[in-house]
């Protein structure tokens, strides 16, 4: 156990070098890359002053090995166009992001979960088709135009929710208004995450129905509610838990358009003002970040394996 | 999409084929999303030269026009038709879709293939590049490649592509694993029969069901990422039209004229379904097991 689990911590350290060396010199060698954020109606010792202060004077692979030394004692290198530590936006973005990524996920979770076992348990009938009919609406709605949609209707026309931000402007800290700005942009990011949760719950369930110790419970007699608790759920939520990996990522993507859409101050906003206002240092340190944060929880996932499901033993 | 399965098909092709076109028939809701996209396709490839208004020529006296005879469905904030901004717009996002799923397909197929045939060293270096495509959510590795290397279309394309190819990869490694010491490889290997010929013409054949699945899946997949990349203004740029640009400019006048929303998110959503509908039929076709 515990070699497989420092075999899968270095694995996840080559990604995340990975990571950082693909965006670093993505970033670096594009034509016209960061040396273009110079104003060309400065003077030229103005430019080299520039090209300094960002060390763009020294060649790409020592930038390199200096960025990624910095970066691992968690110094980002500044953003361009603020001329703040980059850390320190992504700290005072990350709270936002976590509250609607959390968000989102529960609602996905528990709904998909849920209608999930609703679809297993009536294979092929009414129910089923319901609840594929909605998952794949889910996949297939733009999350942008959702939520123009859910602006207009509940925002300008009746009038229930906010339309954007995070909070109330001019209210101190405020539990129910931070809630009141999360309905929104998390229900529609959960909307287009649940039908993932759906479509591997359905599978995941309608592969326990079939076992021995299934069908072993039935015989015995037990209700099928009992049974789906005592001897399905658990078993069922392992491919849950294997597909929380690329969950996180859709939550980072989906962040992205949802926050630009709401106006919602959080990385994925972060990541656009960056991308608009080429501030390269951002736009490295946001990747990064999730980057970071999608390698953490695949290591946390193999953890939970052996927590949810004993039979499971890494070797 | 028949031509593939037929060509994998090795003994009694007749009796294949018309089990497979049984096969098709109950899939009522697969036929229906195909018939909606070769009538999109029409739309996008015919429709510009069968409709009098040209979708960028602006008209300051009839901006914001609702639906009527003369524009069927109105005009935009600078008096252009809609309807043919919609099919103009359609004629860059379909093509988007389609070519990034390619560079996509092509991409996965080739690394993942060769992941998973040779195996040892050449297998865990791959794989990590798959692992570190994986780890990067695809908005974000869109963002850095846009920014730095502009938003051409073809760049547009190719960087979807790259958004989505290691998910293909992931499956096609795990299938050319599982079939590369098969019975059959193994004799056409025993005929000598090289690495190349026994990867294209032996096993890529086996995995081509299940590609088609997440090719059609993922033509969905590309065609909502450059709307959100083209709505965020970081896509297709103006003049030119595509669905996500649209919708761009259409949230400005929401509350003078809602329905400048409403019209490409339908096509997109229409679209997307579509695809999805027909992944899904696809996927209880022509793989089974999946």
């Amino acid at each position: 156990m515990t070699q497989y689990l420092v075999r899968r911590l270095a694995q996840g350290l080559v990604v995340l070098f990975l990571v950082s060396l693909l965006t670093f010199f993505l970033i670096n060698l594009a034509p016209g890359g960061p040396s273009s954020l110079v104003d060309m109606s400065t003077t030229v010792a103005e430019r080299n002053a520039r090209y300094a202060l960002f060390g763009l004077d020294r060649p790409v692979h020592e930038r390199y090995v200096s960025w990624l030394a910095s970066a691992v004692q968690g110094d980002l290198g500044r953003s361009i166009n603020q001329g703040l530590p980059v850390t320190g936006l992504l700290a005072q973005r990350l709270g936002a992001t976590l509250a609607l990524a959390l968000s989102a996920l529960v609602i996905a979770g528990v709904l998909g979960i849920l209608l999930g076992i609703v679809a297993a348990m009536n294979p092929n009938r009414w129910p089923d088709h319901v609840v594929g009919t909605v998952a794949t609406l889910g996949m297939s709605v733009p999350n942008f135009w959702l939520g123009i949609v859910a602006i207009i209707l509940f925002a300008v026309e009746l009038r229930w929710l906010p339309a954007s931000g995070i909070a109330s402007i001019g209210r101190g800290f405020d539990v129910v208004d931070r809630i009141r700005h999360l309905i929104l942009p998390a229900g529609v990011l959960a909307f287009g995450l649940m039908p993932n949760v759906v479509r591997v719950t359905r599978a995941a369930v309608l592969e326990v129905k079939a076992t021995d110790y299934v069908r072993t419970a039935r015989s015995k007699g037990l209700r099928d509610v009992k049974v789906l608790r005592k001897h399905m759920l658990r078993n069922a939520f392992v491919p849950v838990t294997a597909m929380l990996g690329l969950i996180t990522t859709v939550l980072f993507s989906g962040s992205v358009v949802i926050e630009s859409v709401f106006g919602y101050a959080g990385i994925g906003r972060l990541a656009i003002e960056a991308a608009n206002g080429r501030d390269y240092p951002v736009i490295l340190g946001v990747t990064m970040l999730a980057g970071t944060v999608v390698v953490v929880v695949n290591l946390i996932v193999d953890l939970l394996y052996v927590v949810i499901d004993p039979r499971i033993r890494h070797v | 999409m028949s031509e593939v399965l037929i060509t994998t098909g090795t003994a009694a092709p007749l009796r294949r084929r018309s089990r497979f076109f049984a096969r098709v028939l109950r899939q009522p809701l697969g036929l229906i999303a195909f018939t909606v996209l070769v009538l999109m396709v029409l739309m996008v490839v015919v429709g510009p030269a069968l409709l009098q208004h040209s979708p960028t020529r602006t008209s300051p006296l009839e901006t914001l026009r609702p639906p009527s005879a003369e524009h069927w469905l109105g005009t935009d904030e600078l008096g252009r038709d809609v309807l043919a901004r919609i099919a103009h717009g359609g004629r860059v996002s379909l093509a988007v879709g389609l070519f990034s799923m390619l560079v996509g397909l092509f991409l996965g197929i080739a690394i993942g293939g060769s992941a998973g045939y040779f195996g040892g060293r050449t297998e865990a270096v791959l794989m990590r590049v798959v692992d570190t495509f994986m780890a990067i959510p695809a908005f974000f590795l869109i963002l850095v490649i846009v920014t730095s290397f502009g938003n051409h279309p073809v760049m547009i394309v190719v960087t979807v592509g790259l958004g989505f190819w290691a998910q293909m990869a992931r499956s096609v490694h795990a299938e050319f694993k599982r079939f590369r010491l098969a019975d059959f490889v193994e004799a056409s290997r025993a005929l000598g029969s090289k690495h190349l010929r026994l990867m294209l013409r032996h096993i890529l054949p086996q995995v081509m069901p299940q590609a088609t699945v997440l090719a059609t899946l993922g033509v969905g997949w590309a065609i909502l990422t450059e709307a959100g990349l083209s709505y965020l203004g970081l896509g297709i740029q103006p003049p030119l039209a595509s669905w996500g640009n649209m919708l761009q400019n259409a949230q400005a006048y929401l509350f003078r004229a809602p329905i400048l929303a409403v019209w490409p998110g339908l096509f997109i959503a229409l679209t997307v379904l579509s695809f999805n509908v027909l992944g899904n039929a696809l996927r209880d076709i022509l793989d089974p097991r999946g």
